[in-house]
């Protein structure tokens, strides 16, 4: 099962990294800033990749 | 009319994991022999395709585009994310890279130990992991824009030419260049996870501001910045080696 949610989500950081992403999101759009998140959001995006790689 | 723009990545996706599976198929082979490995796969096949049914037919009833959207904008930037951090991490040489003559390897010393029913098991749960992804991606592209045909015809014909080869080679698909391959398709799934995550967030198309050809800006932006990671954290190791 374990593997199975493993290959479904990914580990914990890979998770944690979305979540971040997703509530950044949210908190962008939510104060009105959804253009500023388009711009805003791939280099969270990429900023998180880089931090998955070094791990 | 197949869409390319879902056939490449999808095809690209389960290529790379059907190669993972036929290696372990392989190996399986040599202890309980062709049938019995090619059953096992088969059965994983068919678990696959009931799940591909299934949630396609579940998901696609009722649900809310911009939920859909959301939904699956999460799961490809999993996906995504996931990859494009293990290739840069691997050619940036943090990692080592995947090897199938050493995964061959190891499932035969873990075979060594196992009696026929554990060697079955052993290919039915490998094909049935490596294609949890090849289902994702399916599901994901098969939704969004009902683009079915696309998203399946990628994946089958992956699996076609990795049969095709491995039948005719008969030895694990060590050449295929897997590195490469996550990489680029790492900045794809990331790119339309982000697009339509944020799609589903922020209420439609409008909030990208070159709207559909916003994708190609984003995995063009993810795969360049990637390439960026690499060569910055290789610079890094190579500073860290030599101090």
């Amino acid at each position: 099962m374990s593997a199975f949610l493993k290959t479904l989500f990914g580990d914990a950081g890979t998770v944690a990294v979305v979540a971040i992403i997703l509530a950044a999101e949210l908190l962008l759009v939510d104060y009105d800033q959804a253009a500023s998140a388009a711009f805003a959001v791939p280099i969270l995006v990429l900023a998180g990749i880089a931090w998955l790689a070094r791990r | 009319m197949l869409d390319w723009t879902i056939v490449v990545p999808a095809f690209l996706t389960a290529a790379v994991e059907w190669v993972e599976a036929f290696t372990i198929v392989l190996a399986v082979s040599l202890s309980i022999g062709w049938r019995a490995a090619a059953g096992a796969a088969l059965a994983a096949f068919a678990t696959l395709a009931v799940m591909t049914a299934a949630t396609g037919g579940v998901l696609g009833l009722g649900l809310d585009v911009r939920w859909l959207q959301l939904a699956i904008g999460v799961f490809l930037l999993l996906f995504g994310v996931r990859w494009l951090a293990k290739a840069v991490a691997r050619g940036a040489g943090l990692k080592a890279l995947h090897d199938e003559a050493q995964e061959f390897a190891d499932t035969r010393a873990k075979l060594a130990r196992g009696d026929w029913t554990a060697s079955w098991l052993i290919a039915f749960k490998g094909v049935l992991l490596e294609g949890l992804e090849v289902w994702l991606i399916v599901v994901a592209f098969g939704l969004h824009g009902r683009a079915w045909a696309s998203s399946t015809t990628g994946a089958l014909a992956a699996l076609l030419i990795v049969i095709a080869t491995g039948l005719v080679i008969r030895a694990p698909l060590q050449r295929v260049p897997e590195n490469t391959i996550k990489f680029a398709v790492g900045s794809m799934i990331t790119a339309f996870g982000t697009f339509w995550m944020l799609e589903g967030i922020g209420g439609g198309a409008a909030v990208w501001p070159w709207g559909d050809w916003s994708l190609l800006g984003l995995a063009a932006f993810y795969a360049l910045g990637g390439l960026a990671l690499m060569a910055l954290m290789r610079k890094r190791s190579t500073v860290g080696a030599v101090q």
